[in-house]
């Protein structure tokens, strides 16, 4: 008995073991290729275009990303994370007001439903060139106000559809007593809602913000020089006669910083935001 | 969840009932919805309408013309080899990336779902690629596999034992495999973390009644698990799907279309005819006929999805 | 600090050459257009660069030095090469007057001159004196690069031609001549024909491998097509039959030229078919080709000239200082391929400020220290700029570089340029990568034949035939 107890111990321990040493395996897979655009990043030009590939280089070179500064490749940088903050707190704020509109109200009903998140789903080339010629008569291709609201309504039903979720999780007991206790609409949205949606807001936010920080087929139609963002950036690095694989890796890891960062935080919050609110994980 | 539910029947009712209905309600109702559907326009009607009128004209980029043209840009599209060819393609990496993915995704996930030291370091870990912008994701990869300085082909010369020369971003025979292999890189832990939190709502007691019947895993999994995870695995498939049927900018930093037109995508193509051949309106044209293609899917699998709510 | 040694160097030869010109009583251009810029002191002005190191040139000289002399703000807007085109015409057609000097490539002179993108210059050139120092370039690219239909549509401002660089110091070797000779039946020189620069390319190959081949050349496939461009008209091509507008880079000699460039990519360094220029420059430098053709810049990165600047850090260091020669790319006329001039915008809201910048940038004065600037990427296009003694001066065989430049905008034959240029390329570069691909060059260029009498047809054969007479009766549009 003891025996057997003890031989099916060591089977688990081993099994354990095996697993253990397959994860490794995936994790090292899945983020070989990230740990090459970042170490590229810190490679000498000598080292970047070594045979054979150099895995660690012998010292971190952070010129990369002093001569970006300094020849005023970075604003992209900027321009994405300003365009992708406040994309996404318009988002959020429009987005959560329709959310709650249509969890308490059902308004407009499945069809309204469907189609704003079938919007979400839409290539965005096939929306680009008419927006581009819309944008173009209002003098807004390449504005940051252009950008900011196009990302926000292409963020808009995704942040409906997670936060109708969100919404439909509040108590309506707690809603209901605080219109009885005379609150307007407004009142109750402000003082009741929206504490308890907070936290939810903020998950989504998180992807929402992600989605336009990596957006690129709107911002290499409707950019030009003010409001290039990163990706459009690192696809003209692609088209230049002379730049080196060192600027196109300092981008990424400027631009995927913090995303990456930001995922961490909200680790949470993941599964909820990625399955759209269908999994409340 | 299923508070949720209950709460639904109940809320016409109620909320009628708490404030007495009427104008007011329903004022606050469409004002709260209002900026949002004037900001969906902007993406959700107006870009199609306006496709459709481009694509009766004959308009550049160069050239405002906006006489009408009648059908001929859609004559062009039937027999544009081209188009055809652009579908095709996309149609071929999701046939390939899709199983490969959910079947991948789910084996890992499987994986995780008993005790494993490290665990969360593990998911925080993975679940990188899947937030990297495909730009960078195709960047990254396409230097990963430079036949002189990119490491994979170093390792695999070392297993040969000698150099080996694959251009995996050039060779015809390569382009596919590459570009299923960076979609599968950087999605499948996209299906891995949503299976494995279905997979962890799985209730273990019908799961442990079978087992004690003595029923192997094998069917536990096919009769148990499967039907109870199926609802999630069928919304990322088509969250995948649609992805993968818009995929662009990886493939652009990878093989920009090529060699030849050999790997372009739907939006590649669109992007090509638009921005520069400049020919506007034969751009609207396809525009519109992948908006109506992909919005004709939507509508069946959504509505059906929303249904079941 | 090293800005304000230059600025402060540049204001005393300002200084000097103002001095001399009025000695002289005829003010030199730059002078006048400085003097005409001041009255717009304050305002600000786009320009549109092609964007990297090139840039520099602009932002870090001219446009700082051009608003201490002028009090205008010059804002350098940047853009990658090949999208520079479609930045300018979807600016063009947004319409916002956000550029108001353009770039651009010779080539796309024509379509960007129809559709009224760019400005036609004449009374400008006229107004402000330009007309004597414009007879300065030099004749290929004054000729063929500045009008059309008559008019003064673009300052011709860079002299790009391919060339080709090779290693002396491997062609010198006594051992390397006599085993070529052996093995192929001819001196070991430098190759004047296609098939002897694969007898080289081979040899060294052979010779050398892993550790040197015989030769790298840029694949990246809009790059590319200039060099078939190149090849095809020097074997005899032409790329259209006159009567039917039908394309001919599919007869015989296309077939031909595209196998070449095949077979050639097998003595080239293994995984370089789809090499940028950065990567072949790369090999280059530190001495792992023997021959690359390129455009001129490499002739001065070899050299270590200005590699020390910060903005060039990027460039790894030359391993093979002093054993560099020059000579033009093989099969006789060289293409002056890309190449860029400068046209002012036509949506600008300031025509005669853009214009007096561009006059100021391109002058004699100012143009001849851009193109000794190490990173402006910009390359001798002036009588003056070929003949500088300092320039002359600046490495050991610097003359012998200038010498062979100014020998291929001599000979040098013109990218085509008709309507809807800009998609013949396109369809070109696709058969390239297609060819690198290593798919059947009949096939390919079959096909790439095909998109050209597609475009033919959508821009309507009678309008592009004429627009084809009028570039294909340049002087440099065919071997003479």
């Amino acid at each position: 008995m003891n025996a057997q107890n003890s031989r099916w111990k060591r089977q688990k321990s081993l099994k354990k073991a095996v697993r253990f040493a397959l994860a490794l395996l995936l994790t090292a897979f899945f983020l070989a290729p990230v740990y090459w655009i970042f170490i590229t990043a810190l490679k000498s030009p000598e080292e970047i275009f070594a045979v054979p590939a150099v895995w660690f280089p012998e010292q971190l070179h952070f010129e990369n990303f002093t001569s970006m500064f300094s020849a005023g490749e970075l604003k992209p940088i900027f321009n994405s994370l300003l365009v992708a903050t406040f994309s996404t707190l318009l988002a959020l704020a429009v987005g959560t007001l329709a959310a709650y509109s249509l969890a308490r109200y059902r308004t407009g009903g499945r069809a309204l439903a469907v189609w704003i998140i079938s919007l979400r789903m839409l290539p965005p080339i096939a929306l680009a060139f008419p927006l581009f010629l819309f944008f173009a008569m209002l003098g807004w291709v390449d504005t940051y106000h252009g950008l900011i609201l196009l990302y926000a309504a292409i963020n808009l039903p995704y942040v409906i559809w997670v936060m109708r979720g969100f919404v439909e999780d509040v108590p309506l007991e707690l809603e209901e007593s605080a219109a009885i206790d005379g609150a307007s609409r407004w009142q109750i949205l402000w003082y009741v809602v929206f504490p308890l949606v907070r936290m939810g807001m903020l998950a989504t936010g998180v992807f929402a913000f992600i989605y336009a920080m990596n957006e690129f087929a709107f911002a290499v139609v409707l950019t030009r020089v003010d409001v290039l963002t990163f990706t459009v950036k690192i696809s003209h690095y692609f088209g230049n006669q002379t730049t080196s694989w060192a600027w196109i890796a300092g981008l990424a890891v400027l631009g995927s910083l913090p995303v990456f960062i930001a995922v961490l935080v909200m680790q949470r919050y993941l599964v909820r935001g990625m399955s759209m609110g269908a999994i409340k994980g | 969840m299923k508070n949720g539910r209950l709460n639904r029947t109940l809320i016409r009712n109620n909320m009628k009932s708490s404030t007495g209905g009427g104008a007011g309600d329903r004022r606050f109702q469409y004002l709260a919805l209002s900026p949002a559907i004037v900001l969906l326009l902007l993406i959700g009607a107006f870009p199609v309408i306006y496709n459709l009128v481009l694509s009766f004209q004959s308009q550049t980029m160069l050239d405002p013309d906006t006489s009408f043209a009648g059908l001929a840009n859609y004559q062009e599209l039937l027999s544009d080899n081209r188009f055809w060819g652009a579908i095709s393609h996309t149609l071929i990496i999701a046939g390939f990336a899709l199983p490969v993915q959910l079947v991948l995704g789910l084996l890992m996930a499987h994986l995780f779902v008993g005790e494993l030291p490290g665990k969360r370091l593990f998911i925080a870990l993975l679940i990188l690629p899947v937030v990297i912008a495909p730009v960078v994701a195709g960047a990254a990869w396409r230097l990963f596999l430079d036949n002189s300085f990119g490491p994979v082909n170093a390792i695999i010369s070392w297993f040969a034992g000698g150099p080996v020369k694959l251009l995996w971003t050039v060779d015809p025979t390569l382009v596919y495999p590459t570009i299923i292999i960076v979609e599968v890189w950087q999605h499948t832990p996209f299906v891995f973390l949503l299976s494995l939190a279905a997979l962890l709502a799985v209730d273990r007691s019908q799961v442990e009644a079978a087992q004690i019947d003595g029923a192997s895993g094998w069917t536990v999994f096919w009769w148990i698990t499967l039907p109870a995870i199926m609802p999630v695995l069928g919304m990322v498939m088509l969250i995948r799907f649609i992805d993968i049927m818009r995929i662009f900018e990886m493939v652009l930093s990878l093989t920009e279309g090529g060699p030849g037109t050999r790997t372009e995508t739907l939006s590649l193509y669109t992007y090509t005819t638009g921005f520069k051949d400049f020919s506007l309106s034969y751009t609207g044209a396809i525009a519109f006929v992948t908006i109506i293609m992909m919005s004709v899917v939507l509508w069946v699998i959504l509505g059906r999805m929303e249904r079941g709510r | 600090m090293n800005k304000a040694k230059r600025l402060c160097a540049i204001a005393c030869l300002a200084v000097v050459a103002t001095w001399l010109t009025t000695a002289q009583a005829q003010p030199s251009a730059a002078q006048t257009a400085i003097e005409a810029a001041k009255q717009y002191s304050g305002s600000t002005i786009n320009v549109v660069w092609p964007a990297g190191v090139g840039a520099l040139g602009q932002k870090v000289f001219a446009a700082p030095l051009f608003e201490q002399l002028t009090g205008v703000k010059v804002n350098i807007v940047e853009a990658p090469p090949t999208d520079v085109y479609i930045k300018v015409v979807a600016e063009h057609r947004a319409g916002t007057g956000g550029f108001d000097v353009v770039s651009l490539v010779p080539s796309w002179l024509t379509d960007l001159s129809i559709a009224g993108i760019i400005e036609p210059l004449d009374e400008l050139v006229d107004k402000y004196g330009f007309a004597a120092e414009l007879q300065g370039i030099e004749p290929a690219y004054r000729n063929n690069w500045m009008t059309h239909g008559g008019k003064i549509m673009a300052i011709p401002d860079d002299g790009d031609v391919l060339l080709l660089f090779y290693r002396k110091d491997l062609f010198n070797d006594p051992a390397n001549k006599e085993a070529f000779k052996a093995k192929y039946g001819y001196e070991l020189a430098v190759p004047t024909t296609w098939e002897q620069f694969s007898d080289i390319g081979w040899f060294f190959t052979n010779t050398y491998q892993p550790d040197l081949y015989g030769a790298s050349v840029i694949h990246r496939s809009g790059l590319m097509q200039y060099f078939f461009q190149e090849r095809f008209r020097n074997a005899g091509g032409r790329f259209f039959d006159v009567d039917s507008m039908d394309a001919q880079i599919n007869d015989e000699i296309g077939v031909k030229v595209a196998t070449q460039l095949q077979d050639e990519a097998e003595f080239m360094p293994p995984g370089s078919e789809n090499w940028n220029p950065v990567e072949v420059l790369t090999a280059w430098l530190s001495g792992r080709v023997a021959m690359i053709t390129w455009w001129p810049p490499p002739g001065r990165w070899s050299e270590g000239y200005g590699t020390d600047n910060e903005a060039l850090k990027w460039v790894p260091e030359s391993q093979i200082k002093g054993k560099v020669g020059y000579a033009l790319s093989p099969g006789g006329n060289p293409e002056l391929a890309l190449g860029w001039s400068l046209a002012v915008s036509s949506n600008s809201r300031n025509k005669e400020l853009a214009y007096l910048y561009i006059q100021w940038v391109n002058s004699e004065e100012i143009s001849l220290q851009r193109v000794q600037l190490p990173y402006s990427l910009r390359d001798p296009f002036r009588a003056s700029h070929f003949e500088s003694a300092e320039y002359r001066s600046r490495w050991d065989n610097a003359d012998e570089y200038l010498d062979v430049l100014r020998q291929g905008a001599q000979i040098g034959m013109l990218d085509l340029s008709i309507r809807n240029t800009f998609q013949y390329e396109e369809a070109l570069a696709r058969a390239m990568q297609r060819l690198m691909a290593g798919e059947d060059p009949q096939e390919v260029m079959n096909e790439a034949a095909a998109n050209w009498d597609k475009v033919t047809r959508r821009t309507g054969v009678d309008k592009q035939r004429a627009a084809y007479e009028e570039w294909a009766a340049k002087p440099n549009a065919y071997p003479q």
